[in-house]
């Protein structure tokens, strides 16, 4: 009872947010829906019994992602300007060639990867639930430290990447003389 | 099962026969639906205590400062001047409710708002007694510091939505501001995460005891400068002076509330004070022992013993106890803030960045580790367990 209330409340959150996203007409709006959609989907983690990706959700994405989203929107200063100065609206309605080309070649991409999540979790017997309120830290840790250690190093190598990027981007310009 | 308030509950008699009668009545099983109505009702409770704590806080701010600058403070509505948070809150909520002509109106009203729900949100993890905590999720500190992040947004929001020079400064200082002292603040939270193996409020609380040796502050020396990383972040997190500089008020009039009036500033400002207040109880938890109180007198079974007292009688006795604990020290730390504003001058906001990247970052770094390697070098004893050992073997020689 209380499980599927949680359960339709955040499905709603996040698709009436992830909806709200696209109509906005608002770049600033359309990322506070965003957030909105992203805490619904920490409240589906929730659902799941998985705390400890909720709150990594939370944190990663409500207190990092969305604060540097409307940092870039308010620098850029995307929100108003919806024409150039020309007259003419900045975003085209149909899209070109290349737009068309990795559209499709993501939703390709994307499609496969469902199917490749979705097809042992239809052949598995449905009555398998998983026991709620087991904490997963614990198990995440041990399964990050040992069998998936690669992928975390490859992740650090990646944030190693970000902040030398951030510090060259950063660093005041030398005067090149001749 | 968890300790939080209903299952503190459900150990009475009361609980029981209240469930059962409410089972005859409605015909179905109704235990779910008394824990419903106690988690409810301690949840109106948490969040009126806590609103009443952060008027105060207002109260006690004007009061120390006056005390400091050997003035006087407000004396004139109540006794000592105590009920002027009262008269704040009605003059607040009478006064004429200003949006700028330019305002994103959505945003500008949604801001206070989610600065209030971030920190009203972290209330329910914040473990004030054993038995007293909404909610012991298994990653209880990890989502305290991604609700607490919501603030950022709100202070961003208001500041960017105001359309005004000196808001729009004072949202992104804000902003920035904490979003980088995050990072310190929860590497240290990590280095004690270490030590208590868990995420849990109570996992980490458990860890401790009621005396001062016990503490995870004097564990180790890690431990102990990552106690002031902490405190110095989360000073700098919540926006109080040194590190003030979002409202600045000599330079950007108050900063990212600068267009608000009425209630909407009040939620603002009452969003800053509760979150004092939780940043203090997370030191407590952490640092300080939380709960505990000394000689285990906060289970009750000492009583029990030496009084003879019926069980749940020395437990609730107990819980009294560590409520009175907790609140003491948290207390203590939110005077120790309020004096902290009062006495040292604002920094400027380069060396705000310097502080929290060059010294704290690192700092943290070095505590983490340093954490790590105490606890495989001694086996995760205590470096007063440590010197008591060895003074007890020197003297069995």
């Amino acid at each position: 009872m209380f499980a599927n209330t949680l359960f339709l409340a955040s499905a709603c959150l996040t698709i009436g947010g992830a909806i709200a996203v696209v109509y906005s007409k608002n770049l600033m709006h359309a990322c506070i829906y965003l957030l909105a959609s992203l805490f619904g989907v920490a409240g589906l983690y929730t659902c799941i019994g998985a705390d400890f990706l909720a709150a990594t959700q939370l944190v990663v994405y409500a207190g990092g992602v969305v604060i540097l989203m409307l940092f870039a929107i308010m620098l850029t200063g995307g929100t108003s300007n919806k024409v150039n100065r020309f007259g003419l609206e900045k975003i085209p309605a149909m899209g070109n060639k290349k737009t068309f080309f990795i559209a499709s070649f993501a939703a390709v991409v994307s499609a496969m990867i469902i199917v490749k999540i979705l097809i042992p979790v239809l052949k598995q017997n449905p009555s398998s639930a998983l026991s709620p309120n087991e904490p997963t830290v614990e198990r995440l840790g041990t399964l990050l430290a040992t069998d998936h250690i690669l992928a975390f190093e490859i992740s650090s190598v990646l944030l190693l990447g970000a902040l030398v990027g951030a510090a060259v981007i950063s660093r005041p310009r030398k005067e090149i003389h001749d | 099962m968890n300790s939080t308030v209903v299952s503190y509950f459900s150990q009475s008699n009361e609980f029981q026969n209240v469930t059962n009668w409410l089972t005859q009545i409605l015909g179905f099983n109704a235990s779910s639906l008394v824990a419903f109505i106690i988690f409810a009702v301690f949840s109106l409770i948490i969040v009126g205590a806590m609103a009443t704590i952060g008027g105060l806080g207002t109260y006690a701010e004007r009061k120390i400062s006056a005390d400091l600058q050997a003035r006087i403070g407000p004396n004139r509505v109540g006794p000592f001047g105590i009920l002027q948070f009262l008269a704040d809150g009605v003059k607040m909520i009478l006064k004429e409710d200003i949006v700028t002509t330019n305002a994103d109106r959505f945003t500008f009203n949604l801001a206070p708002v989610l600065c209030l729900v971030g920190v009203f949100a972290t209330l329910a993890v914040v473990p004030y007694s054993s038995g007293f905590m909404l909610a012991d999720l298994n990653v209880g500190i990890f989502y305290l510091v991604g609700m607490a992040s919501l603030v950022g947004v709100g202070v961003f929001l208001g500041g960017y939505a105001s359309n005004s020079k000196w808001s729009m400064l004072g949202g992104m200082r804000g902003a920035s501001q904490i979003i980088s002292y995050e990072i310190p603040a929860t590497l240290s939270i990590i280095a004690i995460v270490l030590l208590a193996g868990g995420l849990s409020m109570k996992t980490l609380i458990d860890g401790q005891g009621g005396a001062p040796q016990d503490w995870y502050i004097f564990h180790n020396p890690f431990a102990f400068m990552g106690f002031f990383v902490y405190f110095i972040s989360a000073l700098a997190e919540t926006n109080r002076a040194p590190f003030d500089l979002p409202e600045a008020e000599s330079e950007l009039v108050s900063g990212y509330h600068t267009e608000y009036t009425g209630m909407k500033f009040g939620l603002f400002a009452l969003a800053e004070y509760i979150e004092v207040f939780v940043v203090c109880g997370v030191a407590v938890a952490l640092f300080l022992g939380g709960y505990k109180v000394p000689f285990d007198l906060g289970s009750g079974q000492i009583l029990v013993e030496k009084l003879g007292l019926d069980g749940m009688l020395a437990q609730n006795i107990g819980q009294f106890l560590e409520l009175g604990s907790f609140f003491t020290k948290t207390l203590l730390l939110y005077y120790v803030v309020i004096w902290v504003r009062w006495t040292l001058p604002r920094l400027r906001v380069d060396q705000l960045m310097t502080l929290c990247w060059k010294y704290l970052t690192p700092i943290a770094l070095v505590n983490l580790i340093g954490c790590a390697v105490w606890m495989y070098a001694f086996n995760g004893k205590s470096i007063f367990a440590l010197i008591f050992h060895a003074a007890g073997s020197a003297g069995g020689h």
